[in-house]
């Protein structure tokens, strides 16, 4: 009955992985990201949340009841001074953050990471979805979906969020009105399919009044499916099928524990699969492999560890490895890389520079780069890429690096743990840009075969049919545009890469 | 061994994951040890990270002669079980100036005997990473706080030059002058590392746990008298009452609370069924709006 209902409201929903792997790897806590500006009452949506659903302490609670400040004519808390707390913030306003907030309903913890809305967006959005399992987008239900709307998607599915929320919020302004929300949700729908969002679900909110955030709504009697907290709860964590199959094992080593002449043990996280004693590991780029003769903790060895755990592996066999390595399993390695394809966003305020030195910093490795090119950025509305052979800030990059030696990676898509990576300034070390990889290979012919064919040019003579009943007025143009960039989306939902800016164009 | 992890292995094997991290990324990392609850769990997770090696680095305490005598025993205790390299600075000059807790503002005292004593203690060891226990569930400022903060020189936190994180990457590489900060338990909550606590059964200081204490009543806060040098003021009593403390430092800053929770089993069952966050018991957070964010941006941990 509940899976009917919330049938309704998924815009879109994968088949589940079977449950019984799912359940084994269910960690009891949910690290939500929320997207949206401060108008569209981000901050009081999660305050509300905070409000209705967690163990808030009640001097926090007394605080805000203290509050003079009401909404609603007087009638409502302002639940966004939970969230707005910041002394820099409030008088500074110099937050270019993420902030972290904890709560735990009955039986998850939920971390809420709260991304400002504001210039500094992107890199606070790529950053901040780095972290998540699911995100909440914020539509104001008077304006419907903005151009922030569709940066917001693509942002999240560059960097891995698979689970999205569409909170439909100020509902209330709508005069609950199911139409409007109809219509808002169609309009969703055809923002979002072209993702590789697993799952998508729209929920009509009003975040002030509380409708729908943890409370069914009375208002919205229309809508069946569940609040946002229902469906919070019922997000399921990390990964799914792909990541917890025992043959996609990884292993980036952070160190060597040495005691004594006799204890080698190579300590790390295990970020996708499993592995047990006996099984043999390889190590990637040397292709040297091993029996594992010990999984090692203080609390005494285990004869298995899947993704999540941190141990230390002693092997049967001595390998002349150390931090930077990645173990796997042989028939599922990953890419002892020197040639990527990549996309990043730019983080730092100073521009990429050609001449600069950068490091690439992956799980555990840290990798001259000795070249580094980009081709062009992306236009998060749009999604067409233009030329371009400088970065910025906020800038979403395709680039090229050539390594100065191989080291292992994973295609993002398949294994984000080992297929992310941060850029290092080699001089001052800071963190300039975070990417992902795309292709990965040791040469670059190897690449090439590797990477997707280059962009098709949609130009106006190929539109010159579809478009015969426009003439040439301002409203034409328009109207042209328009459908050029439905074909572009068709297409690339279609797995081709499309050069759209020249839709408009003749061909010469 | 199952696989399934709850949310405490999650924590406990990020915090691995980040211990492992920083002591590979910096070249002399330290660990603050505090004695209290948070630094328990942080040094249980050091050793697990390490093991069966003992951690690659030494515990700092800054003791700031306002310990109570039960946190120093309890210090001193631990170090011995577990072979561990301790370092204690005070800062003399303070002390020589007579500033204390009990005469001089919060602020001033901590800026002095906190503050500065642990920038003293960092130079003088050439340290270049500083483990913390802070969380960043303690205080609105730290919400934003990253894993691996970078101070500048003069140990200064600039909060519009901390780096990005993203994924479980940290990058510890520091530029001329710069120091880091990492803060292993920066997702764990208060009722995270009470009830990992329990889960692995530690030990921690008997003041977390109820007894019949001496306290006077001032400014609607519970002190506990520890020795001779806070005197009850006209009109004070001293009052045996059964209090516990929530969280501990210099003792005549620390507000005890009525409480009958005398085992580490009431006093996780407490916590969870708080209706106020820790820091209302610590002293100096009430001392300005905003307190946390200044002494930060100042230096302080």
């Amino acid at each position: 009955m509940r899976t009917q209902r919330l049938r309704d409201t998924a815009l879109y929903a994968k088949a589940p992985a079977p449950a019984q792997a799912v359940d084994k790897h269910i960690t009891g806590q949910v690290r939500v990201l929320t997207c949206g500006s401060v108008d569209d009452g981000k901050s009081t949506l999660i305050g509300r949340l905070l409000w209705d659903a967690s163990d808030l302490f009640e001097d926090q609670r007394e605080a805000l009841r203290k509050s003079t400040r009401r909404v609603l004519d007087g009638t409502h808390l302002d639940y966004s001074l939970l969230v707005d707390g910041l002394l820099a913030e409030r008088e500074q306003g110099i937050t270019i953050d993420i902030a972290w907030r904890y709560f735990d309903s009955a039986n998850r913890r939920f971390v809420i990471i709260d991304s400002p809305g504001h210039a500094q967006y992107t890199r606070n959005m790529a950053s901040g979805a780095s972290h998540a399992d699911v995100a909440i987008m914020l539509i104001d239900a008077r304006h419907g979906i903005k151009t922030q709307t569709r940066r917001h998607a693509a942002l999240l599915d560059l960097f891995g969020v698979r689970r999205v929320i569409l909170a439909i919020n100020k509902m209330d302004l709508v005069d609950w009105s199911e139409a409007r929300y109809r219509e808002i949700e169609a309009d969703l729908k055809t923002l979002v399919w072209k993702f590789r969002f697993d799952e998508v679900t729209a929920i009509p909110v009003a975040a002030v009044t509380g409708d729908n955030v943890a409370r069914r709504s009375e208002a919205m009697h229309w809508y069946r499916g569940p609040t946002l907290f229902d469906q919070l709860n019922r997000t399921e964590t990390h990964g799914g099928a792909a990541a917890v199959a025992r043959e996609s094992f990884r292993m980036p080593v952070q160190t060597v524990i040495r005691d004594g002449q006799d204890f080698r043990g190579l300590a790390g996280t295990v970020t996708a699969g499993s592995v047990a004693v006996g099984e043999e590991v390889v190590d990637t780029v040397s292709g040297a492999a091993a029996k594992v003769a010990r999984i090692v903790t203080m609390d005494g060895d285990i004869a298995t560890a899947s993704a999540g755990r941190a141990i230390a592996l002693v092997l049967d066999r001595d390998l002349d490895i150390s931090r930077g390595a990645v173990l796997a399993k042989r028939n599922a390695k990953p890419t002892a890389a020197r040639q990527l394809d990549v996309r990043l966003v730019w983080l730092s305020e100073a521009e990429f520079d050609p001449g600069a030195r950068y490091l690439l910093r992956t799980a555990t490795d840290l990798v001259p780069i000795a070249s580094l090119a980009v081709d062009s950025l992306l236009d998060l509305e749009s999604l067409a890429r233009k030329p371009s052979t400088v970065c910025a800030v906020n800038d979403i990059a395709l680039a090229r690096i050539e390594l100065g030696r191989a080291t292992a990676l994973d295609l993002f898509a398949s294994a984000p743990a080992t297929g992310g990576f941060v850029l290092v300034d080699a001089i001052d070390g800071a963190t300039v840009a975070g990417g992902v990889v795309t292709a990965a290979a040791a040469t670059t012919s190897e690449r090439g075969a590797n990477r997707n064919r280059e962009a098709f040019s949609l130009t106006r003579d190929l539109l010159d049919d579809l478009c015969a009943d426009l003439d040439d007025t301002a409203g034409a143009h328009i109207e042209r545009e328009r459908r050029s960039r439905a074909v572009a989306e068709i297409l690339r939902a279609a797995g081709v890469t499309v050069d759209h800016d020249t839709a408009t164009k003749r061909k010469r | 061994m199952s696989a399934q992890l709850s949310h405490l292995d999650v924590l406990e094997a990020e915090s691995i994951h980040i211990f492992r991290e920083l002591a590979s990324e910096f070249r002399r990392p330290v660990l603050m040890y505090s004695i209290g609850k948070d630094s328990t769990v942080l040094l249980h997770l050091a050793r697990k990270a390490f093991w069966p090696a003992k951690p690659p680095f030494p515990l700092l305490h800054v003791d700031t002669t306002w310990k109570f005598r039960d946190m120093i025993a309890f210090r001193d205790a631990t170090v011995a079980e577990h072979k561990l390299d301790l370092i204690v600075h005070t800062n003399k000059d303070g002390l020589a100036r007579g500033i204390d807790p009990i005469r001089h503002s919060p602020s001033n005292y901590t800026d002095v005997m906190k503050t500065q004593a642990l920038k003293q203690a960092l130079d003088a060891g050439q340290f270049d990473c500083a483990v913390g226990g802070a969380r960043r569930d303690e205080e609105a400022s730290r919400a934003k706080e990253r894993v691996f903060s970078f101070r500048t020189a003069g140990h200064r936190w600039d909060p519009r030059r901390q780096r990005p994180e993203m994924w479980q990457l940290f990058n510890g590489r520091l530029g001329a002058g710069e120091t880091a900060r990492v803060f292993p338990l920066s997702n764990w909550t208060e009722k995270d590392v009470w009830r990992y606590v329990a889960r692995e059964k530690l030990d921690v200081v008997p003041l977390y746990f109820s007894a019949e204490r001496p306290t006077i009543e001032r400014n609607g806060q519970l002190l506990v008298l520890d020795d001779e040098r806070l005197r009850p003021k006209p009109g004070e009593k001293i009052v045996q009452r059964r209090v516990r403390f929530r969280t501990l430092g210099c003792w005549p800053l620390s507000a005890a609370v009525a409480s009958e929770a005398d085992t580490i089993e009431t006093v996780v069952a407490e916590t969870l069924a708080a209706s106020t966050s820790e820091r209302i018991g610590r002293l100096i957070d009430h001392d300005q709006a905003g307190a946390m964010e200044k002494k930060k941006q100042d230096g302080y941990f």
